[in-house]
């Protein structure tokens, strides 16, 4: 008895005695779904370019895609002038094995090397998990490859402080109608701005964010009409006639103040700093500018003082509700021409998972490409946006120079500017 | 008792492993002071590593902005248009992947020195969208500083570049007039990336960065990440605002690490250090805290102290444990030792009282009874009897201490074979007669008379076997002698194989495991009546190894024992001359086949023609029919003890029927002494004891012949003896008085020396020849009898050097005669005196003295 109790207690040293000695340093646990394809000990380099300063949402994907493949090495770089460089780089001696692309690059001869160098993501030999992204923003070319695929998506809509509308006992307006009301409720209880935008260019302003998504929602079902605005002739000018009366009247409902709004210097950081001053209840502002906002949450000594939830929601334009101006932000593409080919295909078939996309999406601060929505409480409110009242402008078919048309018509009109009879003649005519 | 020992051992144990454990700890503790002392170390060389590069850095912008200074200077002195600046800078080009561009800061266009990429004649530049040229005030004069670009994209080809900026002016053909522009000296980063590394190997997975003021990346290593380093760092370790305004200031002013975590949460430890070339920039070094700590020698010390701990611990402690086991086996047989010693003081005390008693009690019977004579007769041998058993069991117990500490040593001496059998046959003949036994003694082969080794030692071992098997042999059983003489394999040796077999009681199997253990005796009711020590088999084993030989016993209870011991002798030097007896006719009778084949085998071989005769009867056959022939037997041998018709009926008819004069010797394996006077009535010429050695019967036939034999000795007769005087040095008046009065019955004179001193001074005054020769106590007071030895050999007188000196002492043990030899002694009679033994030591001197 007395052996085994001296048995046990010597066995029992030994074990502290190796354990108190290691180095603590436990196996990393490797994510559940996703199988690797290659060798996992293969070392390579992948470069990832974009115009992003920085990509720290892709350095988490990098890391976590480094569990399967340690050797890896990914780094994003920067490309100055991003649009007009690309198909430079891509033809030089720095071109990347992964870059981001843009759909609306379709067609246009000066950004033809961008389209060329892509390989075909529909490609059913690649794995990709296409499935997992929103249909409206998966954007094939005219002869039915893909060239790119959305990692984020862009829409327009407002920041809403959550904390005013609990603490005033009002509720987010899903109406046009609600809009006006909730406007003027604040307004009653001594809101100044009960909303507020970005005015002092056409670019993202209060303006275009409002009227955009109610012009797409009126050309929708009209193919008429949108090849009509796509060709700039004067005539198509009638087809904004409704869009710029509710912008009209949208300006007169007093739901903003626009001499208030022009102090906010830009559609960016004085737009969310201003949000965060914590005394506006609606914050118009487009998918990008909601991405900057956990960022500067810490740069805003108003917030640190009285920090509030808030959430990003679609503007209620009609009295039928809103819509959803469903865009692609970012799209990565794969240069075909990669000297690491197979390891960039795997990183795009780690990275085009639901699971992949949402955690970037979320780190960004952006709209998640995937179906699933409800993941991030930021864009849960579009998530509840009817399908049929979801908008995809690539769908639609209008092309930047109508929707530019447009954009001055609607900033021209709303700051007084120009009629609405004079904006529908001068269609065609405007420039950005 | 147990419990406790129980609990002492858990204690020793308890301490073992607390001892352990605290050198384990210590080893532990060690280590990591060491690991902290050489991670200290490690960082430091970090440090001092990136401050190198810090230098080569520094070196490697100087120089390149050197070339742009170079440049710049020479386009400023020549008023130079675009197009020839470039075309200087074109054909100054080393480099195959650096260019040069010249950037009007009106326009922000200008011209490469390399054509854009897919073209060839394409050298238009525009850094309108860069947003790098947009100020240009960090640019400093020409020859101030380094003026280095951050990480852009080469507008010409693509590729991610830093460049080296001089401003410069240039002559506008157009205007006419000078304009300002830019000089940007643009290197590829791969170019830099491939150089700008850490060389040991050590560091293989530490990187660098270059940061400006505001924590932008100039260069920027892999594992940093974010667009500036200040982000990089609040965005994996949190901390305040002020402490991290506090760091960030530290960082880009002083030369120091740090630690932090990487965007893996792995600790590292960031150097850092300004680059004096470039004001407000830092070069960054990042490495895993891992690959700066070495952990593995620790491992291997502290699994090796571990492992070693635990063996020794284990070792330990089953050592321990076998020596306690020892212990107790120990403390076992000392215990039982003990108590045999007791249980052997009890018997001793018993048995030597036991004949001291008879002894005391027959003394003062005989002191009653003066005037009995043949009373006290019977009462002296009684009590000479006690005595002589006495002598015996105080010799045994003296060997036996001797044996249990170890001094028994063997004192070797020439000695005669057939001499000690004969004395073995002597003492066994009265215990043999008392008890009515049948004795048999054969010899085979016995060819070397004198052999050498410790005659005394020999001695014990055959008494001792053959008495036990004598005294534990029933009467009427029988007990068989058989010594054989055989080649040895030892060179110079004779193998003598000792058996001795009797029909006694036996041993059990019990017994015999522990028969040879000292004090030991079967515990029989037969045995108990039978007078020993319990030592003799001991002692017999203990002699027998001394002597190199093996002692064997084959036993059944109640069938009888037979002992056989194996000894190597070795021969002595000196051998009888060749024994040849004259062609004789010799008729042997025995009924013991074996002692008529080998008595013929002898006879034979000493040149007799022997013939054989199994009876009595067939005897006296065989010898008339001689006498009738003419053809009488030169000798006749006839044994005692023959069935039908026994020896001495045999020699009577002989006498009476066929020869008067026929010489005819008796012989027996028994004590003849009283049937002597018979044997001579009836005829017989002599006497020969078994067993018949062959020099026993060469000197009695040659005796019976007529001739003269060099070894016989008289034996009843002792004439010779009258007259000697002996110088006898004893200092004890008994003894002397014994001695002198035992010598005064065979007619010999004696003189007293009462010290060595005397026994020194009278021959040294006695008249030449005046002493045959001397009894030399050897304790004696004043002068002891060695050194009185020593010091009549030293005398200067020839009789001094000569007369034989015999030690008469109770120093017995076999060193004590060596000893007395070395003094110069002749001789060693052990007291109490054996008178034969003196009687044959004084006729020794004799002859050697040719009287």
């Amino acid at each position: 008895m007395m052996r085994k109790t001296i048995c046990m207690f010597l066995t029992a040293l030994m074990v502290l005695g190796s354990a108190s000695c290691s180095s603590g340093k436990k196996k990393a646990k490797v994510e559940e779904g996703f199988q690797p394809a290659l060798d996992t000990s293969v070392k390579c380099h992948i470069r990832i370019a974009g115009g992003y300063d920085n990509f720290e949402a892709l350095e988490t994907e990098i890391d976590r895609f480094n569990k399967y493949y340690p050797n890896v090495e990914l780094v994003y770089t920067k490309v100055d002038d991003y649009n007009n460089m690309i198909g430079t780089v891509l033809n030089g001696n720095d071109a990347p094995d992964i870059y981001v692309n843009y759909s609306w690059m379709y067609g246009r001869e000066q950004y033809k090397a961008s389209i060329d160098h892509a390989e075909n993501l529909a490609d059913p030999a690649l794995g990709l998990d296409l499935g997992c992204i929103r249909k409206n923003i998966i954007l094939n070319t005219e002869n039915g490859t893909l060239p790119m695929v959305p990692v984020f998506s862009n829409t327009y809509g407002m920041l809403v402080n959550k904390d005013l509308f609990e603490k005033e006992g009002l509720n987010i307006p899903t109406t046009y109608k609600e809009l006006v009301e909730v406007c003027s409720a604040f307004r009653a209880k001594g809101y100044k701005n009960p909303m507020m935008g970005f005015v002092q260019k056409e670019t993202t302003s209060i303006f275009s964010l409002v009227n955009y998504p109610y012009f797409c929602g009126s050309v929708a079902n009209d193919a008429e009409a949108v090849k009509k605005l796509n060709s700039l002739d004067a005539s198509a000018g009638e087809y904004m006639r409704p869009t710029l009366e509710k912008l009209v009247q949208f300006v007169n409902d007093d739901c903003v103040d626009l001499e208030a709004c022009k102090a906010i210097e830009n559609n960016y950081d004085a737009v969310i700093l201003r949000f965060f001053e914590g005394d506006v209840p609606m914050m118009a502002c487009s998918g990008d500018t909601v991405s900057g906002t956990k960022k500067r949450e810490s740069r805003s000594e108003a917030f640190i003082a009285k920090p509030f939830a808030y959430a990003f929601a679609p503007i209620p334009v009609t009295d039928e509700g809103s819509y959803f101006l469903d865009m692609p932000n970012l799209q990565f593409s794969v240069n075909k021409d990669s000297a690491n080919l197979a390891m960039a295909n795997e990183f795009m078939r780690f990275l085009i998972t639901t699971p992949e996309l949402n955690e970037m999406a979320q780190n960004k601060g952006l709209m998640s490409p995937t179906k699933d929505l409800s993941f991030n409480n930021m864009y849960a409110e579009f998530g509840a946006v009817p399908e049929s009242r979801i908008l995809s402008p690539e769908v639609i078919g209008l092309t930047d120079d109508a929707v530019i048309q447009l954009r001055m018509a609607g900033y021209l009109v709303a700051t007084g500017e120009m009629t609405i009879d004079e904006a529908i003649e001068n269609y065609g005519s405007f420039t950005s | 008792m147990q419990s406790s020992q129980n609990m002492r051992k858990f204690y020793i144990i308890v301490v073992n492993v607390i001892i352990m454990a605290a050198i384990l700890v210590f080893v532990v503790l060690y280590s990591r002071y060491e690991n902290v002392g050489s991670y200290q170390r490690q960082i430091e060389n970090f440090e001092s590593t990136t401050v190198t590069m810090e230098h080569v850095t520094e070196n490697y912008l100087e120089g390149e902005q050197r070339i742009c200074d170079v440049w710049a200077r020479y386009i400023n002195s020549k008023d130079m248009p675009i197009e020839e600046a470039a075309a200087y800078i074109r054909s100054s080009h080393v480099l195959e992947t650096a260019s040069a561009h010249l950037i009007s800061l009106d326009t922000l266009n200008g011209l490469s020195t390399r054509p854009k990429l897919g073209t060839t004649d394409d050298y238009v530049v525009s850094y309108q969208r860069l947003g790098l040229l947009d100020d240009v005030n960090w640019i400093d004069d020409l020859g101030k500083s380094i003026n280095i670009t951050r990480a852009f994209t080469n507008p010409m080809n693509g590729e991610q570049s830093l460049a080296f900026c001089n401003k410069v002016t240039l002559y506008d053909t157009e205007s006419g007039k000078a304009k300002e522009a830019v000089l940007l000296r643009v290197i590829p980063i791969s170019e830099l990336e491939e150089k700008w590394f850490f060389l040991h190997t050590e560091l293989m997975n530490a990187e660098l960065s270059l940061i400006d003021s505001d924590g932008d990346y100039i260069l920027k290593g892999y594992s940093f990440k974010n667009s500036d380093f200040f982000e990089f760092y609040k965005s994996y370790n949190p901390s305040d605002p002020e402490s991290s305004r506090e760091l960030f200031a530290r960082i880009t002013s002083t030369t120091g690490s740090l630690s932090m975590n990487n965007s893996h949460g792995e600790e590292c430890i960031l150097a850092y250090t300004p680059v004096s070339a470039a004001s407000g920039w830092t070069l960054l070094g990042l490495v895993p805290s891992k690959d700066l700590r070495v952990r593995n020698s620790n491992w291997v010390l502290f699994g090796v102290v571990s492992v070693g701990l635990l063996i020794l611990f284990v070792c330990d402690l089953f050592h321990m444990l076998y020596l306690n086991k020892r212990l107790q086996i120990a403390a076992r047989k000392a215990e039982s030792a003990n108590k045999a010693k007791t249980d052997f003081l009890s018997t001793m005390s018993h048995d030597i009282r036991t004949p001291m008693n008879a002894i005391i009690g027959l003394t003062a019977i005989a002191e009653k009874n003066p005037g009995d004579e043949q009373s006290t007769k019977e009462i002296l041998r009684k009590i000479s009897l006690a005595g002589n058993h006495l002598l015996t069991l105080i010799n045994d117990i003296l060997d036996i201490s001797k044996v249990e500490s170890g001094k028994l040593s063997l004192s070797p001496l020439t000695f005669s074979i057939v001499e000690t059998v004969e004395n073995l046959v002597n003492i066994s003949q009265p215990m043999i007669k008392e008890k009515n036994i049948e004795f048999s003694f054969h010899i085979n082969q016995m060819e070397k008379e004198y052999l050498y080794t410790d005659q005394l030692r020999l001695n014990q071992i055959y008494i001792n076997i053959l008495s036990n098997a004598i005294k534990y042999t029933e009467p009427s059983g029988s007990v068989c002698v058989d010594l054989r003489e055989e080649k040895s394999e030892k060179p110079g040796c004779v193998r003598l194989t000792y058996i001795v077999a009797d029909t006694g009681i036996g041993m059990s199997p019990e017994y015999m495991e522990n028969m040879y253990t000292p004090f030991s005796r079967q515990v029989d009711s037969r045995v108990n009546s039978i007078q020993g020590t319990g030592l003799g088999l001991a002692i017999t084993k203990q002699m027998v190894e001394l002597l190199g030989g093996t002692i064997d016993c084959q036993s059944e209870q109640g069938k009888g024992t037979t002992f056989t011991v194996v000894l190597d002798i070795p021969v002595a030097d000196r051998q009888r001359e060749e024994m040849r007896l004259e062609p004789i006719d010799v008729l042997i009778v025995d009924d013991d086949e074996t002692l008529l084949q080998t008595a013929s085998d002898t006879l034979a071989s000493l040149g007799a023609s022997v013939e054989q005769a199994g009876t009595g009867l067939e005897a006296l056959g065989m010898i008339e029919h001689r006498h009738l022939s003419g053809r009488d037997y030169d000798v006749i041998i006839v044994d005692w003890k023959m069935p039908d018709m026994d020896g001495l009926e045999t020699i009577r008819r002989i006498r009476s029927e066929i020869d008067a004069n026929v010489p005819v010797l008796l012989i027996s394996a028994y004590d003849w002494s009283e049937i002597e006077d018979e044997a001579r009535e009836a005829g017989a010429s002599g006497f020969v004891s078994k067993p018949l050695f062959r020099s026993t019967l060469y000197d009695k036939i040659n005796d019976l012949m007529g001739k003269e034999s060099g070894s016989i000795e008289p034996e009843d007769d002792y004439s010779d003896l009258k007259g000697l005087n002996i110088l006898v040095a004893e200092d004890n008046d008994i003894n002397w008085e014994i001695i002198s009065a035992m010598l005064s019955m065979f007619g010999i004179t004696t003189e007293r020396a009462e010290n060595g001193r005397i026994c020194v001074d009278k021959m040294r005054t006695a008249e030449e020849g005046s002493y045959e020769l001397i009894f030399m106590d050897v304790q004696m007071p004043e002068m002891n009898g060695l050194d009185a030895t020593r010091e009549i050999r030293k005398l200067d007188r020839p009789r001094a050097a000569a007369i034989p000196i015999v030690a008469m002492t109770a120093d017995a043990f076999s060193e004590n005669i060596t000893e007395c030899l070395n003094a110069g002694m002749n001789g060693h009679i052990a007291k109490p005196v054996d008178v034969k033994l003196v009687i044959k030591e004084i006729r020794r001197a004799k002859r050697g003295r040719g009287l």
